[in-house]
């Protein structure tokens, strides 16, 4: 008798989320998960002095590169190997130091989004989250966007989705700050472009009701042979 | 960031219920956490059923009340209360003003909870007796479902939005959403004639470190506890009741977002305050009672001859108020952001001052927080104010002046917008428009670019007119690496084995198992847990801990793809492993899985590890087999394939089942049922026996003559767990039993 085995709910929401973007055309670019402090921070205009480098808690080598905390690191590594338009998708594993427990974990999952063309407009953002988040949750499912701040972008906006009925964040994205840009090699006043991150995990813990984050990570069958 | 609503009127006049707030706030960019009425909802509406006199006390009485399902005894001394009002209970575990409510013995009775009156809920200044609620009053319900309260908002400031820390800040932002504007009182204050200048002088080193530092003298002030309303303002956005002159300096801070610091004139040597570097191995012993060891990065306060603060972080245990303290001195500075942030991270010490200073304070705000502040401290401490104040420092502020972009910003929301309609909005936050031009608020350090124009207007104007403008066809996207790895996974599934993810990172234990040597690792520098000390060089300790962990699975066949970190070299490796009675099968597995991929199968090492060699670590099983191999050698011989390969995505229904932290039991039945049965059926029957049962899998199915014809065999492990202990055998025969006789029922099978 053959017995099949269990792929990852990771895995799987993973390849869901970039089979979508493959329909919109985007590219998956992967980046390392090992980078130095200008590719994960200072190039995304996150200072070493100034407060914003304090949202994330990093994991720092002894050799002075970091464990990288967003796959945003792939933004500007990608963007000095092609030019315009760069249409991307970023999968990947990061990492965040701190004391974990049953909703806080050192490792995650993220996906990071980014397009740059001429003339992108915040629309065309919306646009692009609108149809991703129809294709993933239904076509009825309700969205709306808020704004907020990461450095890496400006404007900055959040997005929620209706879910049992509450509102409930699922993406940070933004438009690509100007210095960002110009980071990458990139002229600001001919190009403008987005970015979007997505948590994998806590997707996936919402979609199959998971009560414990570290359940992901911790190589128990009772868990993994579940998907 | 704790916002008290009723302080938020103090500058604007807003007619919103709780919920309008928290939308308008969401959709305007301050994230609002939570919003909770200032009253505990543990303070409950009860009726009073008895009352009867305290044994040992004529000021006290027994009172009985009950709310619908329960009866409570509570002593109780206030007077006004009679048989049959509904009244609010406090139950044991309330928070009252900071104090939380416990059961106590009162003169020999014991009381479980208390009754509260109109200024205990903070509700009203009534204080004489138990705040008497209407008839009609819900009995059993949370008192704060039934009368309105003041309310306290906990909002997640970002980092670009230091002028948002304080009640004046947020009261301008919903000045702008309501579009009115905040009223700020002018303040005059009454001064002595004696002057301030001649008590004290100031003198700031560097102004890039300190661009302003404003003091003012007050003498003959006389300590002692704020009054109520003070207090109970600080309490509710978290802050703790000291003594009046501090909890003034605390309160102004979060009114007006400036943070103030007190000294002891007194003990201020020669009476002058200097603004300077520390020299390298100056001390200082802070607030808090710690000792400081301080190097050129801190910025201190210092008097003629030491340190007396930590500037923008903390005061000196040296000019401290006290009990006795007379005369003070406040301070209200701006100290650069960079150079407190470094000075509060070299010493590892973030106070809600030196929060505030990183994020930047309004340098336009300086003064006006120094008069409140005297004006607040003569009327609850007494003494005199000194006129005028002493100076140091710039005195004019510079502010980010440019053209305003109406194009560009008009573009990149895809509004149209008319100049005024965006001058209006700017207006409305605050900046100053002239002529196409805008200066920024003194207050916001966050505008550098027309973006973040860009961004103020489309917050204030709303994201919800926006326009979904559609992406332009491209031809479809290359495929590459992450595809190879995805097909690798699909074969794998389809062996038999299931994929998991193991941690990056290795233990110092963990080198144990594969004998590595540190010295071959990557190694963290600050890790909080010791698992995460190393980056690992292999997947092996990982898969092999994988195995020890799920020791009651007969059978495992796993694999894993992830990166793996050498000192100077990340790889993607792939590893699959298996342990078992069914082991023995891995070697033609891998075969099988090398043909699939068009790859000479030498090139997968099959390592065993035998019974001892497990046993070493902990794993209790004959043997484990695996293969760990570079997977970007295996893509490079698929290079010509990758358009070949698609993403799967699984059909699979899944119920998920929560995994208990407790072990599992595993329960084999096996049945003989019709051929015609279908195997999934019954799987799904099995599970709706019980919530314990976390697993079902059909390892065997298969006909035989034995069986009569036209019947088969099936079997199934059934993995049970409970999610608080470990499951009892009477439990466990239980729920077999009601399965047996449930699939002996429905499918007329036969248990074998």
């Amino acid at each position: 008798m053959k017995i099949q085995g269990s792929l990852h709910p990771i895995t799987q929401f993973m390849r869901e989320t970039i089979k979508i973007f493959e329909s919109l055309g985007f590219e998956v670019y992967e980046s390392p998960e090992v980078d130095n402090e200008w590719n994960n921070f200072d190039a995304l205009n996150v200072a070493a002095d100034h407060p914003v480098r304090d949202v994330q808690d990093t994991f720092w080598l002894t050799n002075g590169r970091v464990l990288r905390t967003h796959t945003s690191n792939g933004q500007v590594r990608a963007a000095k190997e092609r030019k315009p338009p760069i249409r991307i998708v970023i999968p990947g594993r990061c990492f965040r130091n701190e004391a974990t427990d049953a909703t806080h974990e050192t490792t995650f999952y993220q996906l990071e989004g980014l397009y740059i063309d001429k003339d992108v407009k915040v629309g065309h953002l919306f646009w692009t989250l609108d149809n991703f988040l129809k294709k993933m949750y239904g076509s009825d499912i309700e969205i709306r966007y808020r704004p907020h701040h990461y450095p890496f972008v400006e404007p900055g906006i959040d997005v929620d989705i209706k879910f049992q009925g509450k509102w409930s964040e699922v993406l940070g994205s933004g438009m690509v700050h100007p210095k960002v840009l110009k980071n990458m090699g990139i002229d600001s006043d001919k190009y403008s472009g987005y970015a979007f991150g997505l948590g994998i995990d806590r997707l996936v813990m919402k979609k199959y009701g998971i009560e414990d984050i570290r359940q992901f990570y911790s190589g128990d069958l009772r868990f993994i042979k579940q998907f | 960031m704790k916002i008290l609503k009723s302080w938020l009127k103090d500058y604007i006049d807003f007619n919103l219920t709780d919920d309008e707030l928290v939308s308008k706030l969401s959709l305007s960019g301050t994230e609002v956490e939570n919003i909770h009425s200032i009253i505990d909802n543990q303070v409950v509406i009860v009726r009073i059923e008895k009352i009867s006199p305290h044994p040992n006390t004529d000021k006290l009485q027994i009172v009985e009340v009950s709310d619908g399902k329960e009866k409570f005894r509570i002593v109780c001394g206030a007077t006004n209360i009679k048989i049959g009002q509904i009244v609010p209970m406090a139950k044991v575990g309330t928070n009252i003003a900071g104090n939380i409510i416990k059961e106590t013995e009162i003169r020999g009775v014991k009381s479980a909870g208390m009754l509260c009156s109109e200024k205990e809920l903070r509700i009203g200044d009534d204080h004489t007796g138990i705040k008497i609620l209407a008839e009609n009053a819900p009995i059993g319900q949370p008192l704060v479902e039934f009368i309105k309260s003041d309310s306290i908002l906990e909002l997640e400031i970002t980092p670009n939005r230091g002028d948002c820390l304080s009640h004046i800040g947020l009261a301008r932002e919903i000045a702008a959403l309501v579009a009115s504007s905040i009223k700020k009182e002018p303040i005059s204050l009454k001064m002595s004639s004696k002057r301030a200048a001649d008590a004290i002088t100031v003198e700031i080193e560097n102004t890039n470190d300190c661009p302003r530092y404003l003091a003012r003298f007050l003498s003959e002030i006389k300590i002692g506890p704020s009054p109520k309303w003070l207090q109970e303002r600080l309490i509710a956005c978290g802050a703790t009741p000291i003594n009046n002159i501090v909890d003034v300096t605390n309160y102004i801070m979060l009114d007006l977002g400036q943070p103030l610091h007190a000294f002891d004139a007194d003990k201020i040597n020669g009476r002058k305050i200097i603004v300077r570097r520390a020299k390298n191995k100056e001390n200082i012993v802070t607030l808090d009672g710690k000792g400081n060891s301080l190097s050129r990065d801190n910025l201190i306060i210092a008097d003629k001859n030491k340190a007396i603060a930590i500037a923008g972080i903390m005061g000196g245990l040296n000019s401290e108020i006290t009990v006795e303290t007379k005369n003070i001195i406040i301070e209200a500075a701006e100290f650069n952001r960079k150079v407190t942030r470094k000075s509060a991270k070299a010493l590892n010490l973030t106070t809600e001052a030196s929060y505030r200073f990183e994020r930047g304070i309004d340098p336009g705000g300086i003064q006006y927080a120094i008069d409140k502040a005297a004006k607040l401290m003569k009327e609850v401490a007494g003494g005199e104010i000194h006129s005028g104040i002493v100076k140091a420092g710039e005195t004019t502020l510079h502010l980010y002046d440019d053209v305003i972009e109406y194009n560009k910003i008009n573009n990149l929301l895809d509004f149209s917008l008319s100049e005024s309609e965006i001058d209006h909005i700017l207006k409305l936050l605050g900046f100053l428009i002239k002529d196409g031009h805008f200066i920024t608020p003194s207050w916001r350090h966050d505008i550098e670019c027309w973006q973040d124009l860009a961004e103020e207007i489309g917050r204030i104007y709303g994201y919800n007119k926006i326009h979904p403008l559609i992406l332009s066809k491209t031809a479809s996207p290359k495929k590459n690496f992450y595809y190879f790895k995805e097909n690798v996974k699909d074969q794998l599934a389809d062996l038999g084995f299931s994929e998991v993810y193991n941690y990056s990172y290795l233990s110092a234990d963990d080198l144990k198992i594969l004998v590595s040597s540190p010295k071959e690792l990557l190694e963290i520098k600050n890790p909080i847990q010791p698992e995460n000390k190393y980056l690992k060089n292999s997947l092996v300790p990982g898969i092999l801990k994988t195995i020890a962990k799920n020791s009651f699975f007969d059978n495992i066949a796993i694999f894993e793809i992830g990166n793996v970190f050498g000192k100077s070299q990340e790889k993607t490796k792939l590893i699959i492993a298996a342990s078992g009675k069914q082991s023995t099968d891995f070697p033609n597995k891998i075969n099988n899985f090398a043909a699939k991929l068009g790859i000479d199968s030498d090139k997968f090492k099959i390592q065993r590890f035998d019974s001892r060699q497990l046993s070493n670590i902990k794993i209790r099983k004959p043997d484990v087999f695996l293969v760990e191999i570079d997977i970007n050698d295996l893509a490079n011989k698929a290079k010509n394939k990758l358009d070949e390969f698609n993403l799967k995505i699984s059909k699979k229904e899944i119920c998920y089942r929560f995994v208990s932290k407790f072990p599992s039991v595993t329960r084999d039945l096996a049945f003989i049922v019709r051929t015609n049965t279908k195997s999934d059926n019954l799987l799904a029957d099995i599970y709706s026996v019980s919530e314990l049962i976390n697993r079902v899998e059909l390892f065997d199915e298969f006909e035989s003559d034995k069986f009569g014809a036209g019947n088969k065999n099936l079997a199934f492990h059934i993995f049970l767990q409970a999610p608080n202990r470990t499951l009892k055998d009477q439990d466990i025969n239980s729920i077999i039993a009601k399965t047996i006789l449930l699939i002996e029922k429905k499918y007329k099978a036969k248990l074998r």
